[in-house]
């Protein structure tokens, strides 16, 4: 038997041993708690690029648990998978090296960053938790274990918002977040229990190889679409998402931009992957492009007037997730149609992805630089920033290549996806890519504004003594600019190895079934 | 690894771009040594120039705050702001309410919706 085998059971199973073991090693002191809270997360990212490098040059990963054998998922004699079951292919593994990433740089950053409050236990706890959830989401090939890993994510991010229970902003947070996420999760369950009711399974694979295009279907897919849009804060549905990212500490802001990435993994793989029936080249793709184009619009026009620099990306988050929704409705408008994908479809879908890999980097890596002004400074209000640049010279560098970035500037990663999003969707219809373009226009307007605001100027009064964020959060943050500058000197690379075969994996429905069903 | 991307209507090369500002910076470097060298330090040759006021010590008078940047365009949308200054209401009520009706109204589409 070999370990690699093994692989996505342990993607989820090391953050969640990590939370169950937080109170025992928590009380072990400072160096080895710190210690634990690092090897889980940077374990828990070996284990994803080790998925990552088996599925980008290989097959799907199947893991069956509870079975006679962990890749036996059609015991003899059953039509359909009856046990919990993994399936990990290339457009999985890319949200889950995302999160991985994110979660281990939140982790070095979160370090020194909550060193000075207590409550620890309940953090890495929690922030484990938080991890499992949204890795779990991207692992599993059966509905209802998603609904359950939604769940857990959603309990953590409310624990974790809530986390400085002094301040009534961040209960309020929590408690508005946690008030629409239960009406969404219930949705969500009654959606999944109707599959279940007509289909007799809740495996992604099977369902798909059985879906029928009809009235219950339809309705079903509704429900899975609006509460997975919501997650991921998709307009107008977003305005939990820049309380809850503004308020929860920024470690854990870091990894809610790519538990919202797991959300939306789940929206794409619901409407490529089980519903391809209903939602290919027909009014699901269209909903998915308007949708994405109000998020895009609307999330930057609310950002451009924010001066609570948290708040201004949390808003910024909206607009980013709207580019993505954008692309992949491109893809699933051109899906049924080879001639259709040939032109732009591959397009749209290899640069909605691009883009979702650079914002949940550059987009974490801008949260951690807000994260590090708050911790020299004191305060989010940019109105009483300025001039820190001199004091804080890394910091300056890692925000300056996170809002080139997102802003869409040559050279930069963000450029490259955005590219790719424009000239696909004007294959569709001009007002899209102009949309698009009056987005990153007014994204840049805004994160220039940021610079000039906290960085630029003459050095304030209150501000002189101010110095550069301690080493472990300019390691988080490092981690993320690396990130970010691979993926901006390497698009090529990045494209055809990785981005490309999660589209493909994405797009080519049968591979994905057959790895569960054979030759069903 | 180092080659251009394609999309099928154009692509690109990051180098090309990397190389154009590094000729970009070398320009500039040359543009900044023609400045002079021979200015006396720590007199008023030196001191910032602020249309001939007293630079004040405090950085935070001269400086302009983020809350008045794009005033000029936040007061030309000034309508749509009313509008989405309405829709975000911090009520948890009004959110759901908004939850409630785009499962509705997505609904509806999908419902209705042909192929």
């Amino acid at each position: 038997m070999n370990i690699r085998d093994h692989l996505p059971a342990f993607l989820v199973m090391l953050p969640l041993l990590g939370a169950f073991l937080t109170p025992a090693v928590g009380s072990l002191g400072k160096v080895i708690r710190n210690g634990f809270y690092i090897l889980f997360s940077f374990l828990t990212l070996l284990t994803s690029l080790s998925i990552g490098c088996a599925v980008f040059w290989g097959n799907p990963m199947v893991y069956v648990m509870g079975g006679d054998s962990f890749a036996l998922t059609l015991p003899s004699g059953m039509s359909y998978p009856v046990r919990i079951l993994f399936e990990i292919d290339a457009f999985g593994a890319l949200f889950a090296i995302c999160i991985a990433i994110a979660s281990f740089a939140g982790a070095l950053f979160s370090i020194a960053y909550m060193d000075k409050f207590s409550g620890w236990k309940k953090y890495l706890a929690l922030y484990f938790m938080l991890t499992a959830g949204a890795l779990g989401m991207c692992a599993t090939g059966d509905l209802f274990n998603f609904f359950v890993f939604v769940e857990i994510s959603s309990i953590a991010s409310f624990g974790l918002v809530a986390f400085w229970r002094d301040k009534p902003e961040a209960i309020e947070a929590s408690f508005k977040y946690m008030l629409v996420s239960q009406i969404a999760a219930m949705l969500l369950l009654i959606g999944i229990g109707s599959l279940y009711g007509k289909y007799n399974s809740v495996t992604m694979a099977a369902l798909s190889s059985m879906m029928r295009d009809g009235y219950l279907e339809r309705v079903v897919i509704a429900l899975i679409f609006c509460v997975l849009a919501f997650k991921c804060g998709a307009f107008p549905m977003h305005t939990w998402m820049p309380d809850a990212y503004a308020e929860a500490p920024t470690g854990v802001t870091c990894l809610l931009v790519t538990v919202s990435q797991a959300s939306f993994y789940g929206l794409i793989r619901v409407c490529y992957s089980i519903f391809p029936r209903i939602a290919t080249g027909g009014v699901v793709g269209w909903v998915l492009i308007v949708i994405g184009c109000m998020s895009m619009f609307f999330g930057v026009m609310m950002a451009v007037v924010q001066h609570e620099i948290k708040r201004l990306m949390g808003y910024h988050s909206i607009s980013q997730v709207g580019y993505m929704l954008l692309a992949l409705g491109v893809g699933l408008v051109a899906l049924g149609d080879q001639k259709d994908m040939i032109d732009y479809g591959y397009t749209a879908m290899k640069g909605g992805l691009f883009h979702a890999a650079n914002y949940s980097i550059y987009k974490a890596l801008l949260f951690l630089c807000a994260g590090s002004l708050y911790y020299a400074t004191g305060t989010r209000n940019l109105d009483k920033m300025g001039g820190l640049a001199r004091n804080m010279p890394w910091t300056t560098g890692m925000f300056v290549i996170a809002a080139a970035a997102i802003s869409g500037l040559p050279p930069f990663n963000g450029f490259v996806s955005k590219w790719m999003i424009y000239e696909s969707s004007f294959a569709i219809h001009p007002i899209l890519p102009a949309i698009a373009m009056v987005t990153s226009v007014l994204t840049l307007a805004s994160f220039a504004k940021v610079f000039q605001a906290a960085f630029l100027g003459p050095a304030k009064a209150d501000f002189v003594a101010v110095r550069e964020a301690p080493g472990f959060m300019l390691a988080g943050m490092a981690v993320l600019t690396v990130a970010t500058l691979l993926l901006t000197l390497f698009p090529s690379w990045f494209t055809s190895n990785i981005f490309e075969k999660a589209a493909v994996a994405l797009a080519d429905n049968a591979a994905y079934v057959r790895a569960v069903m054979g030759g069903i | 690894m180092w080659s251009q991307l394609n999309s099928g209507a154009g692509y690109w090369n990051v180098f090309i771009w990397i190389i154009f500002f590094a000729g970009i910076s070398c320009f500039v470097v040359w543009i900044r040594s023609f400045g002079r060298m021979d200015y006396k330090r720590n007199t008023d040759q030196d001191e910032i120039y602020w249309e001939g006021n007293e630079v004040p010590d405090d950085g935070a008078s001269i400086s302009v705050p983020a809350s008045s940047s794009y005033w000029g365009f936040r007061v030309a949308m000034e309508p749509l702001y009313r509008l989405l200054d309405k829709f975000h209401s911090g009520s948890g009520s009004d959110y759901a309410g908004y939850f409630v009706v785009t499962v509705a109204l997505v609904g509806l589409l999908i419902l209705i919706g042909g192929k």
